[in-house]
């Protein structure tokens, strides 16, 4: 489409409007990216003169540091057990991803191609789950995982809980997704002698490839963020992950804001990725959930 | 009928099955009562020691003359006497004195007596506990508070902790650390085989006997009759069976603690005797004493056994263990029938008609009923009892308080208090932190909403440059863990380093301290949360508006309608469907968004900005009430299941389950 430069001009004050609000917008980012290139740990980039003056504080509040040091992340790596902790993330993320989508796919299947006693029931459970306060789960879920199967410091505990607690979403999700696969494919396919282990694996999942993309990137998130359950199940400091490590950063007595934002970017640049690949359709599998629950 | 085909009937399966699960599970009471039984012998020996001991504290602790032998030398000389003492402690808790030990790690930094060091800060709590409770029982007139401290080291090691008067004061407390020695319980393994067995040998035999002669025998409802009957009978016989294990092996436990008495009395005498203190004359039983100290009256001050009262409290714990065995019975009768009936085989071919499906859903519905399902039952349990950190290993049954929790929680009105200073809000006040998590919710949500529209709509202006990237640039926030954001947030709003006051001062404001006021604290909240929910609405507004079609536009044009006219009567009413799920879904996050609260704010000042699930965390984790968090989450729960039923009316969403 071709534009006239008149209508360009009426766009100025717009452009101008947006520029703002989005310098506003992204500013906690770039704070964030300029503390961690600063190469120390205070929460201000220049030091103050005693009686600092405008000048003076519009350069501490600029997002652009006054030395440029790669100090914070390889500390941050290196020094820290940090390392460890995105290990640990990894590992649990990694695991809840394939554990979550294996588990939300099959539900899913059943919940949209078979008709059987307890279906509907099924399904509404699924969704009050949804509604069910993190905070009255904790105290149980702390009794069976640590007390009851032992599995305090362990992956396979946070793994299994998180795993399952991101079922119902994705289910719903995929529900939504498989009922608009036609039922034609899977009856041509009965019909060349496909078993029904063969249809799900070798049909329905590959078309269904952008919902499981989604449900993957959900179980990953949920996995990756999780800082609460985590922070109950692993007591001990190699245990962490990444989130609960990156909170004692800026918690607690010390304040190395310096190692927070460099391990800020280093776990956020994965999901952000992620989540620009995949947004189109988490976005369609948000708004189907909530049309339709 | 041959004896296979007998065997294979619902009714002789179920019998088999119901007689297995409750017989087992009877024993499994049984077990259970056994080791109440022995647990509650070996405390009352140690409480027995104890007591004794601490009459001796007593006396030389009123004597407190020059002639009174040091307690060292009692405690020493009683623990000689006692192998399985591991060590006796005398604290006086009034000042803080460690007034005796025979324990050697007490003897640093200094023997005792000395003062108590900061790392024996829980003997001086239990002191002021223990008399507190003394306290608050002798001013109510009702035993409420426990004035003995029970504390299991491991399976085979008690400690006890009894509080010692002088002049009708109690001013310090004994604590006894003992081993106590473990014997079986008797086994019942017999008694398991013969109830299981008999009512099915029985019913086979009935059965074989009334083949052929009574028509009436093989119909299914006479059969599952004496089904009923016989397991009734082999319950029966094994519950009576286990109660009179218990009883007899209580009246020999009574007679061991009897001896136990006579051989401490003799003990006390002596010591009185040799010390030349002046102890109480006993004439009745003062030592064998309940939680709290109340005289159990079955072992006499001869050392002789009160029949009665023995009898009594046999009685008391017989009907104790019976209603568990009723509801056992109950639970096997429900096996039967379920068996026998023919529901067990209708859901086995059920099962199999849809084998594929249930295969399919099993590993899903199975991790939900492990760790979703069961936790929130759980959670539910835990909301009706008073369970705290430091009782959590009790029976929930002896924790139980029904609604209490609901009532405290609910019924308290009190939000507003009239002092001295004027009304002052109690902030821990239910109806406070609901109040402040509408205000959050519905705030959150119209600056989402307004943000997110209003960014879209400019974004969506025809011809727009850029607009992508500036679309990709909003999105952000949104993209970011959320955990982060806040964390970022509470640095930006650091009240000597944070940006956003240094930007204030820059136009020569004042530095505000953002957390110590109810409405800044509030704010950062409300700006953190903000950031992080714009991009969702905007994005969705996006999509909405790009299925508008444009003819209606240019219709409305040629009819003269200007751009407000334009926004109200055809913009927004096609973005109806898209904004209302979009905004249902975000109220119910927000409603429940714990990290930004808990990360930015943490609540303060003093809790006055927690929303509902934050202060249901803090109430678990920081306070430790973990029945009362409970009651909490229920409640919030509940709030969120009746928005659930109202948004469910706005998006008929139930026909989309059909």
């Amino acid at each position: 489409m071709r534009r006239t430069g008149e209508e360009q001009r009426r766009h100025v004050a717009l452009h101008l409007a947006l520029i703002a609000f989005t310098l506003l917008a992204v500013y906690p980012i770039l704070w964030v990216i300029t503390l961690a290139f600063s190469g120390g740990q205070s929460l201000v980039v220049v030091d103050l003169p005693a009686e600092p003056g405008f000048v003076d504080r519009l350069r501490s509040v600029l997002p652009w540091p006054k030395t440029v040091s790669l100090k914070n992340f390889v500390d941050v790596l290196v020094d820290e057990p940090f390392g460890r902790w995105l290990l640990n993330s990894a590992i649990v993320a990694g695991a809840t991803t394939v554990l979550g989508v294996f588990l939300a796919c099959t539900a899913a299947y059943a919940f949209s191609r078979f008709r059987f006693p307890g279906r509907r029931s099924g399904m509404m459970m699924f969704l009050v789950s949804q509604m069910f306060p993190g905070t009255l789960m904790m105290v149980p879920l702390f009794i069976i995982i640590v007390k009851w199967l032992h599995l305090g410091n362990t992956y396979t505990g946070l793994v299994l809980v998180y795993a399952v607690t991101s079922i119902p979403f994705c289910v719903w999700m995929l529900k939504g997704y498989f009922d608009t696969i036609p039922m034609e494919i899977e009856e041509s396919a009965i019909m060349d002698g496909a078993t029904p282990a063969m249809i799900f694996f070798r049909i329905i999942l590959p078309l269904a490839k952008p919902a499981v993309a989604v449900t993957a990137l959900f179980s990953f998130m949920t996995g990756w963020n999780e800082f609460i359950l985590a922070s109950i199940f692993m007591e001990e400091e190699v245990a962490y992950t990444a989130p609960v490590g990156l909170r004692f950063f800026v918690g607690g007595f010390t304040a190395q804001w310096g190692y927070f934002a460099a391990g800020s970017i280093i776990i956020s640049l994965p999901v952000v990725a992620l989540f620009y690949y995949l947004q189109k359709y988490l976005i369609a599998g948000l708004t189907a959930g909530g049309v339709k629950g | 009928m041959r004896l296979r085909a007998l065997l294979v009937q619902p009714v002789t399966l179920g019998l088999v099955l119901a007689a297995a699960a409750g017989v087992l599970l009877g024993e499994w009471f049984f077990a259970q009562a056994q080791d109440e039984l022995l647990a509650e012998r070996q405390e009352r020996e140690v409480v027995m020691q104890a007591m004794a001991f601490a009459d001796l504290v007593a006396a030389v602790e009123k004597a407190a003359q020059a002639g009174a032998p040091p307690l060292a030398l009692l405690a020493s000389e009683w623990a000689a006497r006692h192998g399985e003492i591991a060590a006796i402690r005398v604290v006086r808790a009034g000042d803080a004195l460690l007034l005796a030990s025979t324990d050697p790690k007490d003897a640093r930094p200094q023997p005792p007596p000395r003062r108590l060091e900061r790392g024996e800060k829980r003997l001086y709590d239990l002191g002021q506990e223990l008399r507190a409770n003394v306290e608050t029982n002798a001013a109510e007139g009702v035993f409420r508070k426990k004035q003995v401290d029970v504390a299991r080291l491991n399976r085979a090691a008690l400690r006890v902790s009894v509080p010692y008067a002088v002049g009708g004061r109690v001013v310090g407390f004994v604590q006894v650390e003992q081993r106590v020695g473990a014997p079986p319980a008797p086994p019942a393994a017999g008694r398991t085989a013969v109830a299981i067995a008999a009512p099915l040998g029985l019913f086979l035999l009935v059965a074989r006997l009334f083949r052929g002669r009574a028509p009436a025998a093989g119909r299914p409802w006479v059969q599952y009759g004496i089904a009923v009957l016989f397991l009734g009978a082999a319950l029966y016989g094994a519950a009576r069976d286990g109660l009179a294990d218990l009883d007899t092996r209580q009246e020999l436990f009574a007679a061991e603690l009897a001896q136990h008495y006579v051989a401490i009395k003799g003990e006390v005498q002596a010591a009185a005797a040799t010390h030349a203190l002046a102890v109480e004359a006993v004439t009745d039983n003062r030592w064998d004493v309940d939680d709290y100290q109340r005289p159990r009256a079955v072992i006499g001050g001869d050392g002789t056994i009160a029949r009665a009262a023995l009898a009594a409290e046999l009685d008391a714990r017989d009907t104790r263990v019976a209603r568990s065995l009723w509801g056992n019975a109950g639970l096997s009768l429900l096996v039967l029938s379920f068996v026998a009936l023919g529901y067990a085989r209708r859901l086995r071919l059920t099962l199999v008609a849809h084998k594929t499906a249930y295969y399919y859903v099993t590993p899903a519905v199975l991790g939900m009923l492990v760790l979703v399902f069961y936790p929130f039952a759980y959670g539910v349990t835990l909301s009706f009892t008073d369970t705290t950190l430091f009782n959590e290993n009790l029976a929930l049954r002896e924790l139980w308080v029904g609604f209490t929790n609901y009532l405290v929680i609910l019924g308290d009105y009190q939000v507003l208090r009239s002092t001295e200073g004027g009304w002052v809000v109690n902030y821990q006040n239910f109806y406070w932190t609901l109040f402040i998590t509408i205000a959050w919710t519905v705030c959150n949500v119209a600056i989402g909403v307004s943000v997110g529209l209003v960014l879209a709509l400019a974004l969506n202006t025809k011809g727009l440059r850029f607009s992508n990237v500036y679309r990709v640039l909003l999105i952000l926030p949104w993209a970011i863990p959320n955990y982060i954001t806040a964390l970022t947030w509470r640095g930006m709003f650091h009240k000597q380093y944070g940006v956003i006051n240094q930007v204030i001062q820059m136009f020569g404001g004042e530095p505000v301290s953002w957390f110590d006021n109810v409405f800044t604290s509030f704010l950062t909240g409300i700006a953190t949360n903000g950031w992080l929910s714009f991009p969702f609405m905007m994005v969705i507004t996006l999509g909405g508006l790009q299925s508008i079609p444009q003819d209606a536009y240019e219709a409305a044009r040629v009819e003269g309608a200007n751009r407000w006219q334009q926004f109200r009567h055809i913009t927004l009413p096609y973005l109806r469907p898209t904004l209302i799920p979009a905004i249902i879904i975000s109220v119910v996050w927000t409603f429940n968004m714990f990290n930004i609260i808990y990360l930015v704010s943490g609540g303060e000042p003093a809790g006055s900005n927690e929303i509902l699930i934050t202060q249901a965390y803090k109430i678990a984790f920081e306070k430790y009430q973990y029945g009362y968090a409970a009651a909490y989450s229920v409640v919030i729960f509940m709030i969120l299941m009746v928005y659930g039923v109202f948004q469910n009316r706005v998006t008929r969403a139930t026909e989309a389950i059909a």
